[in-house]
């Protein structure tokens, strides 16, 4: 039974996912001691520039149709840029292993829970909740979907086996996406860019039969997260320092966080990070 | 094991709560095809809707209510006036949307049985506090009577005795354990029942916190939702009842059974659909 970790990058004119996943991929081989596989559109400049991270290098085709949304990088800059995020639903078929830990490159992995996931019986796990560090922002967009809608399930981190229920959830995901228009309808979604998080979300509803459930069950321990108007300063061995928005915008407050899995939702702040650890 | 026979009350005034009860009882005859219903009123039942009904029995002991709209003053005469030794009570604004005879399994250890909890649409459990201060203020059991359950035994009948005297009294009641007219000026079953309950100290006799019995109960302000422009649950979410009498409340498909609260739910679209399901001609 093969197992480890994949990733999927795919540069856009002003972040460089291929740099975070090298970054992750040594994360995840020193905390979880597992292989990385990384799913790209420019496998050259994989092996050019990281030819030893990485277990596999799997090419997939250029994406043409993809959108923009905007990134930030903290209270005061924000920019629009394109958004390739639509092979996330391929991954059961692109996957080089029986089990695996599909994550975003932007999870700061700092200790070996999610290695628990491999001896679970569950198929198909995800995380419904995650904690946000500022403790202050309405966070109701990650409890539903929509207002009136379903549940919130995060893509950032999905663990699955090869097995039919995982096939399931996949090709709902991809029947979901290739019809968007049509469940951003149904759910009540306001913005009209395809998000993963959103797919997964509506996936796991029906497959809990179009009800509240556990069928898909949540991943071992706790994902934390800062949002892309918080920044990262500095991490030392699983030390992780962060300056987070006041709640009245006026500036920033420190938050310090030891051995626990952070989403960097801010690519810009994480991509000066990691340049300067280089 | 026997079946759940189900009694519904229903006492029309300037609204068509027999119209209610039949549909009621048209989902309780698609899901639950081995119980028997009886309907308790004073009111013509329509002819096509006759059949559905095993006993159609007239109110007992006078009209307690001529004066209310909400007519609930006939509601202790239940008991007295069921004709089966075990019955499941269900109000008329009712749907039974799945099989419910495996709850029997957990009534069967009880004498009476209230529902202490209920659900929103999404299947989680309601906060209902918006509704029930008086509950909460006065240490009230927070039980539901729109599902509750008996066996005609001497337990339930001195229950039924109580809440006899309670509902007729029930400003005196209200006043001495509800904080009076200042919370609710009008009687309410949930209200008298938990008044009982509390005078005869019975709570862990009738009600426990499994997960079922309970019901999903729309009313607007307990469906958890932050913000809310409307005055009907039916202007927020959408209403789909395909053929086969599968109801969708927003992306949520319900289960067990289903408490609509507004009239306007039990529209002709909604009874066509079941009478369709069911045979029923208008002819």
């Amino acid at each position: 039974m093969t197992k480890g970790v994949l990733v999927i990058a795919r540069n856009n004119s002003k972040i460089d996912y291929v740099k975070q996943a090298n970054w992750l991929a040594k994360r995840i081989s020193k905390y979880l001691n597992l292989p990385t596989s990384i799913i790209t559109d420019n496998a050259a400049y994989v092996n050019k520039h990281y030819p030893n991270t990485f277990d596999q290098v799997i090419e997939i085709p250029n994406e043409e149709n993809y959108t923009h949304k905007s990134y930030k990088d903290g209270m005061y800059a924000r920019t629009n840029l394109e958004f390739k995020n639509t092979a996330r639903c391929d991954v059961y078929e692109l996957t080089p292993y029986n089990e695996t830990l599909l994550m975003d490159t932007d999870v700061a992995i700092s200790n070996n829970t999610l290695a628990n996931c491999f001896d679970e019986n569950n198929d198909v796990m995800l995380y419904k909740d995650a904690v946000e560090l500022s403790n202050w922002r309405d966070l109701s967009e990650f409890e539903y979907i929509s207002p009136n809608s379903i549940d919130f399930y995060w893509a950032t981190v999905v663990f699955f086996r090869k097995s039919p229920v995982a096939k399931i959830l996949f090709d709902c995901v991809k029947h979901v996406q290739q019809n968007w228009q049509h469940y951003r309808n149904l759910y009540q979604i306001t913005n009209p860019v395809f998000r993963n998080d959103f797919a997964f979300s509506i996936a796991v509803h029906i497959m809990n039969g179009n009800k509240k459930g556990n069928f898909i069950k949540q991943l071992p321990g706790t994902l934390y997260y800062i949002t892309d108007r918080d920044l990262l300063i500095e991490e030392t061995d699983g030390v992780f320092k962060f300056l987070v928005e006041k709640k009245d915008s006026t500036g920033y407050f420190p938050v310090k966080i030891t051995g626990e899995n952070v989403h960097i939702i801010n690519k810009f702040s994480l991509g000066r990070y990691i340049d300067e650890q280089s | 094991m026997n079946n759940l026979n189900f009694t519904i009350f229903a006492q029309n005034s300037n609204f068509d709560y027999i119209q209610q009860a039949c549909l009621a009882a048209m989902s309780i005859h698609h899901t639950n095809p081995g119980s028997n219903i009886c309907l308790i009123t004073n009111d013509v039942v329509p002819k096509k809707y006759q059949h559905l009904f095993e006993h159609v029995v007239p109110i007992p002991f006078g009209d307690k209510s001529k004066k209310s709209t909400w007519k609930v003053e006939n509601r202790w005469k239940i008991y007295h006036a069921t004709p089966y030794e075990e019955t499941a009570v269900i109000d008329s604004d009712m749907l039974v949307l799945d099989n419910l005879q495996h709850w029997k399994t957990t009534l069967d250890n009880y004498d009476l049985y209230y529902t202490n909890k209920v659900q929103t649409y999404r299947g989680e459990w309601a906060d209902n506090t918006y509704y029930r201060k008086s509950f909460r203020n006065h240490q009230l059991p927070n039980l539901y009577a729109g599902f509750h359950w008996f066996k005609r035994c001497e337990f339930s009948h001195n229950f039924y005795k109580w809440l006899e005297l309670v509902m007729n009294n029930w400003e005196l009641f209200y006043g001495q354990f509800a904080g009076g007219k200042y919370f609710q000026n009008f009687p309410s079953i949930d209200v008298s029942s938990a008044i009982v309950t509390k005078i005869l100290q019975c709570e862990d006799k009738i009600t426990s916190n499994t997960t079922y019995p309970t019901f999903t109960h729309m009313k607007l302000k307990c469906q958890g939702w932050d913000k809310i422009y409307v005055d009907s649950w039916q202007q927020q979410i959408g209403t789909y009842l395909d053929n086969d009498c599968n109801l969708k409340i927003g992306n949520f498909k319900q289960s067990g059974i289903f408490h609509y609260t507004e009239k306007s739910f039990c529209n002709q679209q909604i009874i066509q659909t079941y009478e369709n399901k069911l045979g029923i001609s208008n002819e």
